[in-house]
């Protein structure tokens, strides 16, 4: 799948400038860059929720799990309902399954859910549309970190066991370099680099990319 | 993009929009973001009280939210009249009377309706009298008994009215959603018009255009009613329309009308549900005036308008009998109101349930430490139903030192925060063997000495700051309100502190609202305007979460710079243990409300002992994790507040345990120097 001279325009402010991405198959995009450098428009374009130009190729089925795991269920909806959307309601053991959840949570409403489980929901409701992308917008920002490393595992798991090719997005570069195997830097609405994770971690060729690893927060010793 | 939103889960009670339904559930697990440092009104717009009964040194702030305020006055009673509770006299009052009125239309015309239909020439047009307390009409009959009897008639059209322009109102604000989009913005621009048109019009050109009497009179008081309905539908549907999960429906191709049913219709429902009640009692006055204009019901039926039409010729003579009907509008309309209202307030807010948290006895507070700027001993913070999301914690902070105190959502660390500001939301309750501001109980320091020595930084700059003030202003009225300093004089400093916190061009930011500044230029104004004062404690709750890493690091580099130049001790909030090991000079780990390890930062990747400590440091991915491998998360979940057993809170997910952890609970204790850790295993 490939993303060609895509731009999003909100008035006269340009969010993403002519961003030209490929998508492997079966791979996992890592895509940072800090607010407002237009990652997230770019998310949103390619899952045609805002309207934009140039060409996203390839892409059959293109679903997303959302930021805030607080607001992208529906609360007057049980779990299973909410998964039940775009698999119907045959697939719902099946999905739980898939994101490691115990099927008695098929019952309950968002609100009996631990913010850790909800991301699970989500990402469960977008499998269920079967997508050919999952687009996947700062998933585990709002989670605690021992919840984050559970989903990221998950992730991971999800792309090895199913051939899933996705778009991570993520401000934080330790994340995407652990999850991704392609990382793709975006600053004020362009792509600056692009490259193997290890590449772009290593050896970043960009100014911006270097300020970015320098402001990863490590622990001294 | 959107700042990321706290790591904590959100607090129930706290905020919820009109129309959410109350969240069941404790009213904590986190504080809200948004109590700046001259933030003063409290959540529920319930002060506690000045003495609070079993505050046991809680602090006193008068400027602040008071944690440990006395609970609620008679929460035994809760259980059986915690309805009259929550919906207040005047709901109450509208609760009777409705009830009052319903069982007036369905047994009225079975009782009276013989006497209200019976003619008596030789009485007619009476005052009042024994046998007829209203008077009778022309035609001798009792007002009283026909009164009596127009009630179920008034209620009947009323409802009529209601629901027609009810449903004529969800459908046309609805419309927009499901329309294509030239269409819709014709909808739209309807509705703003007969928004804007007069109401009593409207009703009357359609009571007119559809023919005098009842149905013209239902139609019209609907169409007049559905504007505003429409307004209303529209307003929350876009709201919803919004939301993610309704893009995520999209992107699975659910139809736009089942997105409307499914999602956005159930999750406004409520508003509008509880806009009837008002509504009704609207459509009953104005049913009322039309048929008093004559425009409503004609003989020989009747309702009160009607009723009011015929009697008010004679109101100069007999004034009962225009009075009569006209108190059955005025008392249906009050209590259909005050329900509405009721139902209102009681749905926007969620009442704290059950009983209130035994104070626990305070330690003794023993010895002022002399190296300690802040010294916290014992602290406990808690929440009726026997919740205690901090329990006992003790931390002490030195001058020009920064102590992380770090942990999960739920770990209590935001609400200990809270507490040593004066901040825990009601009904929480504060109690502590010592908390000392500079050696001084905080209960003993005025609300100035409080303001100028503690500093405030929170998550969301944005929350902090007024929006409708200039940045310059906000920050010159620390030193005009604290100091008495004079208006020039205030602003000459907080031209230069913002200038102090490397803001370009701080003469000009100054004059600038809070939302023409980036998320990192309004958290240095925030910490600039702590800055005003001469703190001795900054307090900074998980000030850089919202931001990017690059103006993380730059935010972290000020604070430090900031600690280095004043001496203030600072208490730094943080999820991330990463952040906090980079910046702080010692860490304090929190884990279920109490503290299970405190280290120095330098010690954290080689020298954490707490299991607890080590699982959130391996679980962190950095730039060297081994992608090969899955990261170490931890088990299972932190248990909530009400949950923790006698023995080790963390206990359940950690492989060290044993069955002393599970009955005994270890107690902090001193392992090397600048070390304490509370695990029997490690």
């Amino acid at each position: 799948m490939i993303i060609r001279n895509l731009s999003v325009r909100y008035g006269r402010f340009t969010a993403v400038d002519d961003v030209t991405l490929e998508i492997p198959d079966g791979r996992i995009v890592g895509l940072v860059g800090e607010s407002g450098s237009g990652k997230s428009s770019l998310a949103r374009a390619v899952c045609g929720l805002v309207p934009h130009t140039g060409t996203v190729e390839g892409a059959r089925r293109t679903q997303m799990v959302f930021q805030d795991p607080y607001a992208s269920l529906n609360p007057r909806m049980t779990v299973a309902r909410t998964i039940a959307e775009g698999a119907g309601p045959g697939e719902v053991e099946r999905l739980l399954g898939l994101v490691r959840l115990p099927a008695e949570l098929a019952g309950r409403y968002p609100r009996e859910l631990s913010g850790g489980q909800r991301q699970r929901v989500a990402i469960a409701r977008a499998l269920g549309g079967d997508p050919g992308l999952l687009v996947a917008d700062e998933i585990t920002s709002a989670l605690d970190v021992s919840v984050q490393a559970a989903v990221l595992n998950l992730i991971r798991g999800l792309r090895d066991e199913l051939g899933l090719t996705m778009l991570f997005i993520s401000h934080n570069l330790a994340v995407v370099r652990y999850v991704a195997d392609v990382v793709a830097v975006m600053h004020r609405g362009r792509l600056v680099e692009a490259g193997p994770a290890e590449q772009v971690v290593g050896e970043p060729a960009h100014e911006y990319t270097r300020a970015l690893l320098a402001a990863v927060p490590r622990l001294r010793g | 993009m959107t700042p990321p939103p706290s790591t904590d889960p959100p607090v129930p009670g706290m905020s919820p929009a009109p129309g959410t339904s109350p969240v069941p559930g404790s009213p904590l697990a986190g504080v809200p973001d948004g109590h700046g440092p001259v933030s003063s009104s409290p959540p529920q717009g319930r002060k506690p009280e000045a003495g609070g009964r079993s505050r046991v040194g809680g602090p006193v702030r008068g400027r602040w939210l008071r944690g440990g305020g006395s609970p609620d006055p008679g929460p035994s009673r809760a259980g059986r009249f915690g309805w009259v509770r929550r919906l207040g006299a005047s709901g109450v009052g509208g609760v009777v009377i409705v009830a009052g009125m319903v069982v007036l239309a369905v047994v009225g015309p079975l009782v009276w309706g013989e006497a209200a239909g019976r003619i008596d020439a030789a009485a007619i047009l009476q005052g009042a009298s024994p046998e007829h307390p209203l008077g009778t009409d022309n035609l001798g009959r009792d007002l009283l008994a026909r009164v009596l009897v127009a009630g179920r008639y008034s209620l009947l059209l009323a409802l009529a009215a209601t629901l027609v322009g009810a449903v004529a109102g969800v459908v046309l604000g609805t419309l927009p959603s499901v329309l294509p989009r030239r269409a819709a913005r014709l909808v739209t621009a309807t509705v703003n018009a007969l928004v804007a048109f007069p109401g009593l019009l409207l009703a009357m050109f359609t009571a007119v255009v559809t023919g005098l009497g009842a149905r013209g009179a239902v139609l019209g008081i609907g169409a007049a009613i559905a504007p505003g309905f429409a307004r209303l539908t529209q307003t929350l549907a876009a709201r919803v329309a919004g939301a993610d999960y309704v893009a995520a429906a999209r992107m699975l191709g659910v139809p736009r009308r089942r997105i409307l049913t499914r999602h956005v219709l159930p999750n406004i429902a409520e508003p509008l549900i509880l806009n009837l009640a008002q509504a009704f009692g609207g459509a009953l006055l104005g049913l009322a005036g039309m048929s008093f204009l004559g425009l409503g019901v004609q003989p020989p039926q009747y309702d009160w308008g009607r009723l009011l039409f015929d009697g008010f010729p004679r109101i100069y003579v007999t004034p009962e009998v225009a009075l009569g009907p006209a108190a059955a509008i005025a008392l249906a309309g009050i209590g259909f109101n005050l329900l509405g209202d009721a139902l209102a307030r009681a749905a926007a807010r969620t009442s704290a349930t059950g009983a209130p948290a035994p104070a626990p006895a305070a330690a003794p507070p023993g010895e002022p430490d002399p190296g300690a700027v802040l010294e916290v001993r014992d602290l406990t913070v808690a929440f009726p139903g026997g919740l205690t999301p901090v329990r006992e914690v003790s931390l002490s902070v030195a001058p020009g030192e920064i102590v992380g105190l770090v942990g999960e959502s739920g770990s209590g660390k935001s609400l200990t925060a809270a507490a040593i500001g004066g901040l825990v939301p009601y009904p929480g309750t504060v109690t502590y063997g010592a908390l000392r501001l500079g050696g001084r109980d905080v209960a003993t320091l005025s609300d100035r000495e409080l303001g100028t020595a503690l500093a405030m930084v929170f998550q969301d700059p944005l929350a902090a700051l007024n929006p409708a003030l200039k940045v310059g202003g906000q920050l010159a009225e620390v030193a005009v309100v604290h100091e008495g300093a004079s208006r020039a004089e205030a602003r000459r400093r907080a031209v230069d502190r913002l200038g102090h916190v490397h803001l370009p061009e701080p003469e000009r930011l100054a004059g600038r609202h809070p939302h023409e500044l980036s998320g990192g230029m309004r958290q240095r104004a925030v910490i600039a305007m702590g800055l005003m004062g001469t703190p001795r404690l900054i307090v900074a709750d998980e000030p850089t979460t919202a931001l990017d890493v690059t103006v993380q690091r730059q935010i972290l580099r000020l604070l430090r710079e900031v600690v280095d130049e004043t001496g203030a001790a600072t208490l730094f909030i943080s999820h991330d243990i990463a952040v906090v090991g980079e910046l702080c000079d010692r860490v304090v780990v929190m884990y279920a409300g109490r503290v299970v390890e405190e280290l120095p930062a330098g010690r954290l990747a080689g020298g954490a002992a707490h299991p607890y400590t080590k699982a959130l440091i391996a679980s962190l991915p950095d730039l060297d994790t081994d992608r090969e491998r899955p990261l170490a998360g931890i088990p299972g979940a932190q248990p909530g507040p009400a949950d923790v057993g006698p023995g080790c809170a963390f206990a359940p997910r950690c492989a060290l345990a044993t069955a002393r952890c599970e009955s005994d609970r270890p107690e902090l204790a001193a392992r090397g120097a600048g070390q304490r850790v509370a695990c029997w295993e490690a």
